[in-house]
């Protein structure tokens, strides 16, 4: 109940974040910031992927709907799920994910969270610039638009948890 | 059957993946060239009411310069009103005019939600098929053309701008009248540019775009900028003009909707033209 409850929270606060600032920002350099990922990577890690993905679906439309760009999130968003438990299993610790509860960056540690969020984050931003684009001759636009949004969205996405998510208590 | 079965099961996670991709992929390019629904456009009510409450605390930041804006507007047009003229030929009077009749109005509506870093930009307007707004329509702002109508609803509707990559609107470069059609490339968001205009015309720097009101969306002379740059395009008799809109698209809030009474008649008489025989 408890659970439900804090990520129906982060789902609305992402969605905001998302829909009502970032999309509005213009900041430059082709750069686009996109934190909603964020939610679909904290989930709790034995939801099932097909539950993981409905909720990533219902998140990008509900982005899409209120940003007119008819699905281009949805897909990405919904290709960062289907992703996550593959790329969580390359790099996954010695003992296994039984004893950790969600995959934030204090509970994981920052290598972690850099190798799994980081190259998850990069396939979203390649396949959303891909698809919005959709060209092959602007390639090398495509590849600067993701190399420098990249960053940021990742930056952005840990001053977030470091602002709302409290640290595991020494064990 | 019982290995379709066990073969669905196996695959069962793959298949959602791929039904929920095909869904949004088909969403966004069908939404591209047609909308065919609403629902899940910044037009539709629920999120047309949120960009309007967005849009009442954000419209404040830039009041003064928009009221500076219509201010210089109002005077240019208060300038041309007849009532300022004065009259150097007493004997001709006039009666019922019939000379003129009107062929254009201007709905006044107001940005709500604006993107220029996408790809292809779309700007929600706060009218819609109550105030008589529907697909198609022009759209323009006191500094230059904004875009056509794509999509409407009871009272939202959704402008596909001239930050788009297909918007092809008929534009008139203007002391020779050369014609083509205006693109965008999408990069920046002030420059655009001109295509289908063939190489051997001399055409100076700086000289005014605007609409050539062919299709009977924009009346004739709209300002749409000027052009910066002309190049060569290699191994084509064209040159590839880059046009420097006059409007800031990234400050618009007021527009307006260009209402054709003459639409119907005009396509209706193009709909007569016999089309070309294949030989």
């Amino acid at each position: 109940m408890n659970d439900l409850i804090k990520h129906s929270v982060r789902f609305f606060a992402l969605f905001i974040i998302q829909a009502y600032i970032l999309n509005q920002l213009e900041i430059g350099f082709g750069i686009q910031l996109m934190v909603y990922p964020l939610f679909i990577m904290l989930l709790p890690f034995d939801l099932g992927l097909i539950y993981l993905m409905l909720l990533a679906f219902g998140m990008g439309l509900l982005i899409d709907a209120v940003s007119n760009t008819y699905g281009l999130h949805t897909s990405s968003l919904v290709l960062f799920a289907y992703l996550r438990p593959f790329i969580m299993k390359l790099f996954s610790p010695r003992e296994g994910y039984e004893k950790v509860r969600e995959g934030n960056i204090f509970e994981m540690g920052s290598r972690w969270f850099i190798y799994v969020f980081g190259g998850l984050l990069a396939i979203h931003h390649l396949w959303f610039f891909l698809l919005e684009i959709f060209r092959l001759d602007e390639v090398f636009f495509i590849l600067r638009k993701t190399v420098l949004s990249v960053p940021l969205s990742y930056l952005l996405c840990y001053l977030l948890q470091a602002l709302f998510i409290s640290k595991p208590k020494e064990r | 059957m019982r290995n379709l079965i066990a073969f669905f099961r196996r695959f069962r996670v793959f298949l959602v993946f791929v039904v929920l991709q095909i869904f949004a992929l088909s969403a966004y390019f069908s939404f591209l060239q047609f909308p065919r629904s609403q629902y899940l456009t910044s037009a539709s009510y629920v999120s047309g009411n949120i960009m309007e409450v967005r849009n009442d605390i954000t419209k404040h930041f830039n009041l003064s310069l928009n009221n500076d804006k219509l201010q210089k507007e109002n005077s240019w047009l208060r300038q041309h009103q007849p009532a300022n003229f004065q009259r150097l030929e007493s004997k001709k009077v006039r009666i019922d005019d019939t000379l003129y009749e009107q062929q254009y109005l201007f709905i006044p509506a107001t940005v709500i939600n604006s993107t220029v870093t996408r790809r292809n930009n779309y700007f929600t307007l706060n009218v819609g098929r109550a105030q008589g707004v529907v697909r198609g329509m022009g759209v323009f702002s006191d500094k230059g053309v904004v875009g056509i109508i794509h999509n409407s609803s009871d009272h939202f509707s959704v402008v596909k701008s001239v930050l788009t990559e297909n918007i092809n609107i008929d534009v008139l470069i203007e002391p020779i009248g050369l014609f083509g059609l205006l693109k965008w490339d999408g990069r920046d968001s002030r420059r655009g540019t001109i295509t289908g205009i063939s190489n051997d015309l001399k055409i100076k720097k700086w000289s005014r775009v605007v609409t050539r009101g062919g299709s009977g969306i924009f009346p004739r002379g709209l300002k749409v900028g000027k052009i910066e740059e002309l190049k060569p395009i290699e191994g084509k008799p064209l040159w590839d003009v880059v046009v420097r809109y006059s409007e800031d698209y990234r400050t618009l809030q007021r527009v307006y909707v260009i209402k054709n009474l003459m639409q119907k008649e005009q396509r209706d008489l193009e709909s007569n033209i016999p089309p070309d025989k294949e030989e």
